[in-house]
Parts: structure tokens; sequence; C-alpha cells
């Protein structure tokens, strides 16, 4: 059987089409799995496959087959494509597994297949489609005002800070609309480790939901103008504490393909650091002294956009077995083999319901470890995970590490 | 775009919930190819069942309306096995992912066909509780393949799989102690000794009707449970590595030493089939290069027992040495080791091997072969395979005792081009033509494969085959166009 590219027109699918037709099948992305004399891990690792089963929701596998199918004219698109499309969250888990020339380029092929959703006369979810009609007045996914972006941040504080700095603290949407006890425990605890930082009015949505739902045109605009705020204020780098826009700003804006996404966009150049990696550093340089003890049992959940995505794994550990008091449990699925919350690709306002069931399981996994707290360094995760707390009437208890951090640091 | 009819689905979504089936394009279109050459066929319908009941009636609604049934877990069989060739249900097993028992006292366990490599090796290799202590703890094992970790462990034992102790203990079809079947008519039979106790543990003194679902690549019927054989992990493990320039050298070693059947494997590999990947299209092996590469795995309870074995195993490779043999020393490199002796492993159980870059096709003539025809046809097929532009990356795998092994060609190609699929079917069906006069049998064979199987066969052993075809499966509903016979 021989699988020729007939439908250029499809342009973001086509132009990777080379890579996409290195999938074998294999369907070796379908299962996490290691084995060896230390590791010996077996599990479920893709959320879509584990909620609706059928081939093509399983792995990278369903996605690179529908990806040749279309390309191929083997198949035309449908609602169905969308929502096999759709319902991908973009974690990345499949692509820790796979092992041939596609791997790459998986993260790209699902946001290019998305893309493509666009031009074509299929159901985009609902949820998506709502936010993104706004995003462009809004310059956030939540439907509000972008005027009332700063509304979290205490006149009080906001004085205290400066009109430039070395650096923005990069706030996001999730946390300025929705997550505001991690904003404000973030300004806190820059402020009590004498972080010279400031915020800004006019910081747009950093693009993650645009990009991760492919819509690249409307992104454009995003990524140019957050590009210029650095130098505007004067900064070096931008601080985040959100691990979307920590990806986003550090890989979308500044990677070539397949990573980022320079070719789109042109190349921007500023350091990016979550609050982190700050922390760590300034734990590892012994500039913080800790005033009091976290004594509860911590479970920490990688956020994909920056445990696979960027591959930060270290940082929060090396941060929360720093804090004095607290024992860190991990849970089975951690680091690359790591379940998703549920709540990336557009799959929360999409698939509210799929979304929420994914985190429940995530939380469930949580509670076997025998932790009281989960705890992550993403708003968005946050959210999700909390919802499903609350779904659940779990007595787990969900909290950001600057939440955890903040009451108890100081700068020596 | 939806396929099919909406009564039958009607009726499999009354059977399995709404959520377990399909008839969207969408979802059909990864059951409708495989790694092959094979062409793509979309099936009408996909359904996910949980149960031996449920299995039951699609089975029984399949045969009354005379659709296709296509027992399908991850189509990785490298055969398009789960191709349905005249469209109908996919049955995908996936859901079925119970491991029902482990004894460990009696060394089985019963697994249902969505159970994975990584699942079972993870879980026995976390059971042994009765030997805490013992050399024995290191968990239990069964006969572990190179391939992806998603693949189902029944669907390999039940289609003659080959796994990492094929030299020890025999091939993964010889380990199967017990199974539960639902026949093509719906009745669902228990073989072996669960048929009458609740122990899963042999097959033997009874008639080998087990046999009447093993190998047949899904065409006589469902299996649910299957009782396997699982065996202590032996802590002590090593990996011995010679080289030698022509094929002839190496079987005539590996004959020798599979004589003593102190290895758990040991196998050949030709230059293209050690590269990483395997060169597409074919490249010229470099000059001082040897031809042949080869590895066997012998393990024991004991450093003495291991060293016992390199003792014997040094004593045949200076025998061979004497006798004229040209074997080269070379050494593995830890990795390799790691993949070896580390299974089911990521190192080895992957495609990146085989068809990394080249374009998404894999295929092999897989067979089964007498050890002596091995470097006759080796020159055979590299004549045809170089003829083809194709690498001969070849591997002789010695089974249990010295009389007969694997003889694989790993082949990618480029799905992009037509001329480069078309090329690859030809080459592999050629060698497949020329092997079976020198008693190679090709396993989990595609259509092709098995129309020169049909051409070649004696033909009592095609009509007794098609009147258990017609007795088990009346209306030739499962998994058609496979045997090439109806
Ligand atoms: C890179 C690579 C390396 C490989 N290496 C090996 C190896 O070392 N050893 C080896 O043995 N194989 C190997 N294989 C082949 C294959 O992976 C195995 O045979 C595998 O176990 C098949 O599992 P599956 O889940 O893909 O089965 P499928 O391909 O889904 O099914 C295989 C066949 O069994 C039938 N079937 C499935 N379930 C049932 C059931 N419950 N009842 C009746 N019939 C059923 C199907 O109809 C089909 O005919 C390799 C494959 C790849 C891609
Ligand atoms: S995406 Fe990678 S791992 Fe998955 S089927 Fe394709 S080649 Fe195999
Ligand atoms: S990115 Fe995540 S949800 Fe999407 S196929 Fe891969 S593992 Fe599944």
């Amino acid at each position: 059987m021989a699988l020729v590219l007939k439908r250029t027109d499809m342009k973001e699918l086509a132009q990777i089409y080379d890579r996409i037709s290195m999938c074998t099948q294999c369907g070796n992305c379908k299962y996490g799995y290691e084995y060896g004399p230390t590791e010996n891990f077996a599990a479920m690792l893709c959320p879509q496959g584990d909620k609706y089963q059928f081939e093509a929701y399983r792995g990278s596998k369903g996605k690179a087959a529908l990806a040749k199918g279309l390309l191929s004219g083997m198949i035309q698109w449908s609602d169905k494509a969308a929502h096999v499309i759709y319902t991908c969250i973009g974690c990345g888990a499949c692509v820790e597994m796979c092992e041939t020339d596609i791997k790459d380029y998986l993260l790209r092929m699902f946001e290019a297949l998305k893309s493509e959703t666009w031009k074509q006369n299929v159901a985009i979810p609902e949820g998506v489609r709502k936010w993104s009609s706004t995003i462009r007045e809004n310059r956030n996914p939540y439907l509000e005002k972008h005027e009332n972006r700063l509304d979290w941040l205490p006149a009080s504080i906001r004085e205290t800070l400066p009109k430039k700095a070395e650096y923005i603290y990069f706030v996001g949407c999730t946390a300025s609309y929705r997550q505001k006890n991690i904003a404000l425990a973030t300004v806190k605890l820059l402020q009590k480790l004498k972080v010279d930082f400031t915020v800004v009015p006019d910081e747009w949505c950093c693009a993650s939901p645009l990009l991760r739902t492919g819509q690249y045109d409307v992104a454009k605009e995003f990524i140019e103008h957050n590009k210029e705020l650095p130098e505007k204020y004067g900064a070096s780098a931008f601080i985040t504490t959100c691990a979307g826009c920590y990806r986003t700003l550090s890989i979308d804006y500044q990677k070539d393909p397949p990573e980022g996404y320079t070719d789109k966009f042109g190349k921007a150049n500023f350091k990016v650091i979550h609050t982190i990696q700050l922390v760590e550093d300034m734990i590892k340089k012994g500039e913080i002294e800790f005033e009091g003890s976290f004594n509860n049992v911590v479970t920490y959940h990688d956020p994909c956009h920056l445990g696979r995505h960027a591959k930060v794994y270290d940082s929060p550990r090396n941060v929360l077995q720093a804090i004095p008091g607290l024992k860190l449990v991990e849970m089975y699925r951690s680091k690359k083999f790591s379940f998703c919350c549920g709540a990336g690709g557009g799959v929360r306002g999409g698939y509210p319901d799929y979304s929420i069931e994914t985190a429940i399981k995530r939380v469930r996994e949580a509670e076997s470890t025998g932790a009281s707290v989960i705890t992550c360094v993403c708003p968005f995760c946050w959210r999700n995970l909390s919802d499903a707390i609350s779904a659940l009437k779990s007595s787990m208890k969900m909290m950001d590490i600057t939440e955890i951090l903040e009451p108890i640091v100081k700068k020596k | 775009m939806a396929r099919g009819n909406k009564e039958v689905l009607a009726k499999l979504e009354q059977i399995v919930g709404p959520d377990y089936v399909s008839n969207e394009e969408a979802v059909l279109l990864p059951y409708s190819w495989d790694l092959t050459w094979a062409e793509p066929r979309m099936p009408d319908y996909v359904v996910m069942p949980k149960t031996v009941t449920e299995i039951q009636r699609i089975l029984r609604l399949a045969n009354h309306l005379r659709i296709p049934v296509i027992p399908y877990v991850n189509a990785t069989n490298i055969g398009g096995l789960c191709i349905p060739e005249e469209g109908g249900i996919v049955m995908d097993l996936k859901r079925m992912d119970r491991i029902i028992k482990i004894d460990p006292e009696t060394c089985y366990a019963i697994i249902e066909p969505g159970v994975s490599h990584a699942q079972l090796s993870a879980t026995l290799k976390a059971t042994n509780p009765q030997w805490e202590g013992y050399e024995f703890s290191k968990g239990f094992e069964f006969g572990w393949g190179v391939h992806p970790a998603s693949a189902s462990v029944l669907a390999m034992a039940i289609n003659h799989g080959i796994g990492h102790l094929n030299g020890r203990i025999g091939i993964n079809s010889q380990l199967i102690s017990s199974m539960e079947v639902v026949l093509p008519t719906g009745e669902v039979v228990k073989l072996g000794s669960c048929a009458f106790s609740d122990s899963w543990h042999s097959f033997l003194p009874l008639p080998r009707m087990d046999g009447l679902f093993v190998g047949w690549m899904g065409t006589t019927g469902i299996v649910t449970k299957l009782g396997i054989w699982i065996f202590p992990i032996r802590p002590y493990k090593d990996v011995l590595t010679i080289a030698a320039e022509t094929a002839h050298d190496m079987t005539r070693y590996m004959v020798h030493w599979r004589h003593y059947s102190l290895c758990d494997e040991v196998t050949a590999v030709s230059w293209w089939l050690a590269q990483i990947p395997i060169p597409y299209p074919y490249q010229e092996k470099p000059k001082d290069a040897p031809e042949w590469f080869s590895y066997t795995v012998i393990s024991g309870w004991s450093e003495e027992e291991l060293e016992y074995k390199r003792k014997m195993w040094k004593k045949v490779v200076e025998e061979e040495r004497a006798r004229g043999t040209k074997l080269i020393d070379f050494e593995y490199p830890p990795e390799a080791k790691r993949g070896r002796t580390e299974l089911p492993s990521r190192i080895v159980g992957s495609t990146k091997n085989y068809s990394k870059s080249c374009g998404g096709g894999l295929a092999w003539p897989g067979t089964f072969a007498p050890c002596k025809s091995w470097p006759i046809l080796y020159e055979k097929w590299k004549e045809i395979y170089i003829r083809h532009n194709l690498s001969p990356a070849v591997r002789f795998t010695d089974f249990q005792g010295a009389h007969y092994g694997m003889l694989r060609l790993m082949t990618p190609f480029d799905k992009r081009d037509p001329d480069s699929v078309r090329r690859a079917k030809e080459a592999m069906v050629e060698c497949v033509r020329v092997g079976i006069p020198l008693g190679m049998l090709p396993y989990k064979p595609p259509v092709e494969y098995v129309n020169e199987l049909n051409a070649a066969a004696d033909a009592g052993y095609v009509y007794l085959m098609a009147k258990i075809k017609d007795m088990l499966d009346p209306n030739n509903i499962m998994n058609p166009g496979k045997l090439g016979i109806r």
C-alpha cells in the first residue's frame, strides 16, 4: 500500500508530511513502558485513549493515521475527525514512547491538524469557538475584559512595583482572571525574595491556547505584541508561574521547528525563567532562609508544558525537598511518564466533562500516595485538579508551590 | 462519514453500549491498514467488547447477518492479519485487559486478549511472594519478543510468537497451558485442564484441541482467556558475542552451540540488520566488516553456573575454529547487551531499529526453517534483495534443540512511494517462493505468502484445513480471506 501525498492544499500538514509518513503505525505510543534493573513501569498514559478507547484515540498512532488518511485522500474531513483531533490534549506522553523520525514532530502535527480544522466545515468544539471569537478583543480566553487584567493585584502592592525592572512577571491569563491566589502568592514571594521585578498592564495572553488549538493567524498578533515587552520595560527576562506561559515564551517564541514556531513568527530572544527555577537557584546559592515549616505529605503533579515539553522535572522537586517538614511522595506516573490533568489543548473549554474526568483519575492517583496535598506549578493544572478534588469531595488540598513557599521564606 | 448500516450499528450498540461501537470513517481508518504493504480495506464497524457474553452476542449477530468479524488487538503482527479483506466488524479486544490470575506455585498465569507485554511483564516482575529470600525472588517472566510493548501477549502466543526464552523452552505457543474460546457460532468452550477444574496448568494428556485455534490467525474463533506458563527470572545473565564472515560458518557455530542446550537464545544478524536503522535503500557493506554478528544469552542461578556455560561456549568456539570455521571476536556495546537481557525492552522493542526514517513501511518474510537451509537461503535472499535495491537484513534464531529456527528478513520500505512498496512486496514474495521447497514456512503469513504455501501444499493438508474451517465457521465469518481457501 502506498500513501501518496495528494492534498497539498492542507498546507500545515502537507509541509510536515515527510515526517508524518515516518510513523510505522507500530503503536509503541499507546502505552507507557520502561523496563530494566531499576525500572519496572507500565501504565496507560494517554488520557484520550483511556477515555475513548478506539485506536484513533490512542496515542499518536491514531492521529498520525488520520493525518495520513486525510493527506492521501483516503478519507474526508468530518465532525468525527474533528472529535479525534480535538480530544487529544497534546500532553505529549505518546511522544516519550515513539522511536521513529516522526517523534519530534508529533506535537506540531497535533496542532497542525487542529489548524486545518479551522479551514474545514467541521464541528470545532463550541467552547473553543466561543473564546476564540472574543480573544482578539479581550486579549484573554476567559471572556474577561482586558482592562480588568490586573484586578487581582492590590493597590498597596501595585504602588510598590517599579515601572522598569530586571524581570517582568508574566502573570498569564489563568492566574490573572481565575487563580488569583497564585498570582498574589507569586508577587508576595518575589517581593520577599527581593527580586527586581514588575507587572505590566499591557501583557496579553501568551498565545498558548491559540497555538495549542492551531489558530496561528490570531496567535501572530499576540506573539508580536508580547515580544516587545522586555525592551519596553527595560527587562532582561520574563518570570512565569504558569507552565503554559513558560513553554510558549521559551519554546514557541524562540525555538526553530519542530519544537517552536520561529518559522511563522520570527525568533524572539529573551530569557524566560519559571518561579520555581528562580527559587531553586536561590536555595542552591544559600540565599533563602525558611522561617517556618510545612508539615505535610505532598505529591507533585508534573504539568505537561513544564515537564515533558520543557524537560523541567527536577527544579520543583529540589525546591519541595528543601522545605522543612515537607515529605514528598511520588505518584506512580510521574516525570516523563506523568498523567495529564486533562485541561490542555483546548480540552477544558471544549469537552469539560472529559476534562474533569481525566483530572479525577489524576486526583485518585494522588490520593493513593497517602499525600494530603497535591502541588504543582501551573495555574491551569491547579484549576482542573482543584475542580476534580471538589467533584470527588476529596480531602486533598490543591496548592501551588508558591503558595507553600510564600508564608515561610525570606531572603537571607 | 459513516459506513455500514444503521440497523447493524444499533444492534451492536445494544450489545456493547454506544461508546464502544463506531461506524465513522475517522474512527475506522486506523483499522484499515498496518505496517505492511497490505492494501488498506475499511471495516464497516469497530466494536470493543468487555465480556465473553458480549463476544458471543456479536458473533451470533454476525453469523445471522453473514458479516465478517476480525479479531484485533494492536495489529502489530507484520502480516496484514487484521486488515478486513471483506469489510465487516473489527472486534478490538483491548478492553479485555485483565490478568485474571497468577499462580506462582504452578507457575502459570491466566490472561485476557488485551493484556499487553508491558502490563504482563511489569506485573510478573513484581510477583513472587512465596520465594522471598531465594534466588527465585526476582519475579517471573514469559517469552518476551522485541515488538512494541503495547502488543498483546495472547495474540502473540496463539500465533506462534517468538520470545527470548525460545532457545531454552521453545516458542510461545509451546508455553500455552489452557484456553477459553468463543467459537464462531457463539458457543464458549474450554480446552485443557481448565475444562475439568479451576487449574489452567496443562493441555496434556488430553487431545490437543487447542491446535484448532493456534496458528489460525483469528480465523477459527475468539480466544478469550489463555493460560500460559511463566518462569522464575534467573538472577545471573550474560551475553556472549561472536562474528563470522559467512552465513555458513555462523550456522555451523550456532548449531554446535545449540546441541548443548545451555543458552536461552542464540541469534545471528547480518551486517544490514546490525545497523540502526536498517539501511534503506540497499547499501554496500564495508569490505572490512564481518557479514554476520551473533549473540547468545546465557542465564543461571549462580555465578558458577554462568561460568560453566561461558566455559562450554568458549570450547565450542575453539573447536569450531579448529575445524576451520572462521569466527571473529567482537564485543556488543553495553546498550545492546542491556537490550538483550532486559526484555521486553524499550531498546530493541521498537521500530527504531528497523524503520526509523524510511517512510513508515515495515514487513518481513518471517519464517521457520531447518537450520541447514539457512546459509543456502541467505545467499538466495541476498541476491533477490540486492536486485530489488533492498538491504538483506536477515536474522537466524535457533529454537529449542538444533532442529529449526527463525529465518527472517526485516524489510523497511517507503510508503510514500508506490514503486518502493511494489519492490518490497515482490522481493518478499519471491523469498518465500524460493524458501518453501527448502523446508521454510512463513509465520503469521500475509495473504500473498498463504497463496504460495497453498500452491505448494499437500492436497490432504489443504483439504483438512478447509474441512476444519467449515466445521468451526460454517458461514466463513471469521477473518475471511486469510487462509486462502475460502
Ligand atoms: C517491530 C516489531 C517487532 C516484532 N517482533 C516480534 C517478536 O520478536 N516476536 C513475535 O512473536 N512477534 C513479533 N512481532 C509481531 C507482533 O508484534 C506480535 O505477534 C504481537 O504479539 C501481536 O500482538 P498484537 O496485539 O499486535 O496482535 P494483532 O496483530 O492484533 O493480532 C494478531 C493475530 O491474532 C488474531 N487475534 C488477535 N486476538 C485474537 C483472539 N483473542 N482470538 C483469536 N485471534 C486473535 C488477529 O486476528 C491476528 O490475526 C513484532 C512486530 C513488530 C512491529
Ligand atoms: S507515532 Fe511513533 S510510536 Fe506511535 S505508531 Fe507512529 S511510529 Fe509508532
Ligand atoms: S498527546 Fe496525550 S492525549 Fe494526545 S495522543 Fe498523545 S498521549 Fe494521547
